[in-house]
């Protein structure tokens, strides 16, 4: 099958109208849907106009809008940051998680949990967590040579493990009666803690990292060369390196210090862009936000209103993401970076 | 384009600090236009040297100037776009489309933070449609042959629009006809005032084609100067421990010089120790060069050569032929063997010139 971008100018212009637009409607159609239903013009009413049922303007305002916000925020960030570091380590199966930010992020909000801490402080320590865990795999991936790529990815790799063996501690000491189910809970994902307080604390985090990824999009592309390749394009390769490392690390650590880890996002939203757009990061990272974005507010949507109980939203990324992934890969005939 | 000034001066590296060196003291220049060759065997340091004389890894000690300046003096932006440096094509996985791989480039003329222009597309297409690749164009290169890969990668190169060129290999891996191809647009570049330099593992290249070669051996010893100077039967059992025949092999239009490896010298060559890029002393011969020249662009080169080689040239004739539209030369030397056949490999370097040389006995 031939890639949509191979389709010529008007093709392209269509599909980037169309991936803009896809996550306002998503959003959109998000807000309306929900244990308290709203028709449209409802929506509209609570959103703009002055005489609204108060009763709809308070679960919108307070509830199901910084929700949608947060899904479109996670969902964009970490597809972003996945794009990024695929392109970082020249591996399509890279994920934001691979130098152990969500490791350490989960650690740091296990700790939080296990004390006691409220949540604004728990979203503070996941933080913290997940921008130390990095730090940590940064200053071990450093020998007696220069850091290479490898030598970080297997420190990230020993960095995730050694986090993952932590949480597990924090596991067992917690009390099972009621610590243990809120940090497992909170392991496996779920937006439904969305406030306006803990996304005005987060938000920044993920729209700078994204904003710097998305500046940096063509230089994404010299990232999967040899060194010496490159090194001779002009660029500063291990400046380069670092800040798109930073960039993604922000990012991700702010998502999983709102709302857990969610998995497959980052993994899966790259790559269908890259099937459907090329490997070129001048499109391709753009596309994976917009993508991105969509993806996660659909998926939540479905979370929170499939059944009386929520979903772990991880469940659901990965039980609609796995198919459609499947059957893209048949239909495009695969992908590389 | 403006004609750079390329040296290094007393190059030397080693792995270790203190360790067995790699490259000991290496010192050459390139001229402006001219191909360079740098040859050696397996672990001789070719490609290390390419590296080092780049910047891409630091000498031990000595230095390489661009125009006077230490090359650490650079930015790496400002230096990356007067040096182009193409890596060996081994089948690069990148799923990057030509055009677009060809527009990385273009990365050395514009700011990270920023995207490439319509200007820098339009130089990124210029330079495929300089090597002829627009058939390409939008073929991702994870689907490219070793020799088409090769090319984009040359294209790359040449979208920076360098003032000189490094290749480590570019010939390696590719067959009869790639590699002729890729050859002839080194040639062509160099023709058209480009300074290029390239590794190789085939000497019978750096003879047929390169003016000047640098000739590394594995014990850290070197020689540079010009190929036929250079690449001799001594320098190649010395360096390969190889015994090799150079010859000739004639055809209606031109001679053409090859090399054939005959046996492997299984006792250990020690170097002979003779001072390094300093020819040795030959017998003197005297010989005819007859030339044909068909391109009227040639000419003026033809005249340069012999400019060059003045002080052995003896006498010299020229006759324009209007009615098949050529001119024929034909030049009297006296002199060393390798200093003529030097003349003589580049004169048939030439575009549209068939040339011939007939020595005398002694």
């Amino acid at each position: 099958m031939k890639k949509l971008d191979s389709r010529g100018r008007g093709g392209r212009a269509l599909a980037a109208a169309v991936l803009l637009l896809l996550p306002l409607l998503a959003a959109c159609a998000a807000l309306t849907f929900g244990r308290y239903s709203l028709s449209v013009g409802e929506l509209a009413r609570a959103l703009f106009g002055a005489e609204s049922d108060p009763q709809a303007r308070k679960v919108l305002l307070t509830i199901r809008l910084p929700r949608v916000v947060l899904a479109l925020l996670v969902g964009g960030g970490l597809s972003v940051a996945g794009t990024a570091f695929q392109s970082l380590f020249a591996n399509p199966l890279a994920t934001p998680d691979t130098l152990g930010v969500a490791s350490g992020a989960s650690l740091g909000a296990a700790v939080g949990l296990l004390l006691g801490f409220g949540l604004a402080a728990v979203q503070l320590l996941a933080l913290a967590g997940g921008i130390l865990a990095v730090a940590l795999t940064w200053l071990a991936s450093a020998g007696p040579q220069r850091r290479s790529i490898v030598t970080i990815v297997l420190a990230g790799l020993i960095m995730s493990s050694l986090f993952s063996a932590l949480i597990s501690l924090v596991k067992y000491v917690a009390d099972p009666e009621s610590q243990l189910p809120a940090i497992t809970y909170w392991l496996m994902g779920s937006l439904s803690s969305a406030n306006w307080g803990s996304l005005a604390l987060g938000a920044p985090f993920i729209l700078g990292g994204t904003a710097v990824l998305l500046a940096l999009r063509w230089r994404l592309n010299i990232l999967p060369l040899s060194d010496d390749e490159a090194k001779a394009t002009g660029t500063n390769l291990r400046a380069l390196r670092a800040v798109v490392i930073l960039a993604s690390t922000m990012i991700t650590a702010s998502c999983v210090s709102m709302c857990g880890q969610v998995g497959w996002v980052g993994l899966l939203i790259p790559h269908i862009c890259r099937m459907l757009f090329g490997s070129n990061n001048q499109r391709l990272a753009p596309a994976s936000v917009c993508a991105g974005a969509a993806f996660l507010v659909i998926v939540d949507t479905l979370a929170r209103t499939l059944t009386a109980a929520e979903i772990p939203i991880s469940i659901l990324t990965a039980i609609i993401g796995a198919p459609v992934f499947l059957a893209l890969l048949r239909r495009t005939g695969g992908w590389s970076l | 384009m403006v004609a750079v000034k390329f040296e290094v001066k007393n190059g030397c590296f080693s792995y270790e600090k203190g360790g067995r060196q790699v490259l000991s003291g290496v010192s050459f220049a390139l001229e402006p236009g001219e191909l360079t060759a740098v040859l050696g065997p397996n672990g001789a340091g070719k490609t290390t040297f390419l590296r080092c004389m780049t910047g891409l890894l630091p000498w031990r000690s000595g230095e390489s100037l661009l125009d006077g300046e230490p090359l650490r003096s650079f930015r790496p932006a400002q230096l990356w776009r007067r040096l182009a440096y193409v890596p060996q094509a081994r089948g690069a996985a990148s799923a990057l489309k030509v055009e677009e791989m060809v527009l990385l480039g273009r990365s050395s003329r514009f700011s990270a933070l920023s995207q490439p222009s319509k200007e820098d597309a339009g130089k990124a297409g210029e330079a495929i449609e300089r090597l002829h690749l627009e058939g390409l164009r939008g073929r991702p290169c994870s689907q490219l042959s070793g020799g088409e890969l090769q090319m984009v990668l040359i294209a790359r190169a040449l979208a920076a629009e360098p003032e000189m060129l490094v290749l480590d290999e570019p010939e390696s891996n590719l067959d009869f006809k790639n590699q002729l191809i890729i050859l002839e647009t080194l040639t062509e570049l160099a023709e058209k005032g480009m300074t290029c330099v390239f590794n190789t593992h085939y000497p019978a290249h750096a003879l047929q084609r390169a003016h000047r070669s640098l000739l590394l051996a594995r014990d850290g010893s070197w020689r540079f100067g010009e190929s036929a100077g250079v690449i001799t039967e001594e320098s190649i059992a010395s360096a390969f421990g190889v015994k090799a025949v150079i010859g000739e092999i004639e055809t209606p239009h031109n001679i053409y010089k090859d090399i054939l490896p005959v046996s492997v010298l299984t006792m250990e060559l020690d170097a002979p120790e003779e001072p390094t890029g300093e020819e040795t002393e030959m017998e003197t011969r005297i010989a005819i060069i007859g030339i044909i020249v068909e391109d009227r662009e040639a000419a003026e080169r033809i005249n340069e050569l012999l400019h060059e080689f003045g002080q052995y040239v003896v006498g010299r004739m020229g006759m324009p032929y209007p009615k098949k539209n050529v001119s024929i030369i034909s030049v009297i030397m006296d002199g060393p063997e390798d200093v003529i056949s030097s003349l003589s490999g580049r004169l048939g370097m030439l575009r549209g010139v068939s040339i011939k040389t007939t020595y005398s006995k002694r």
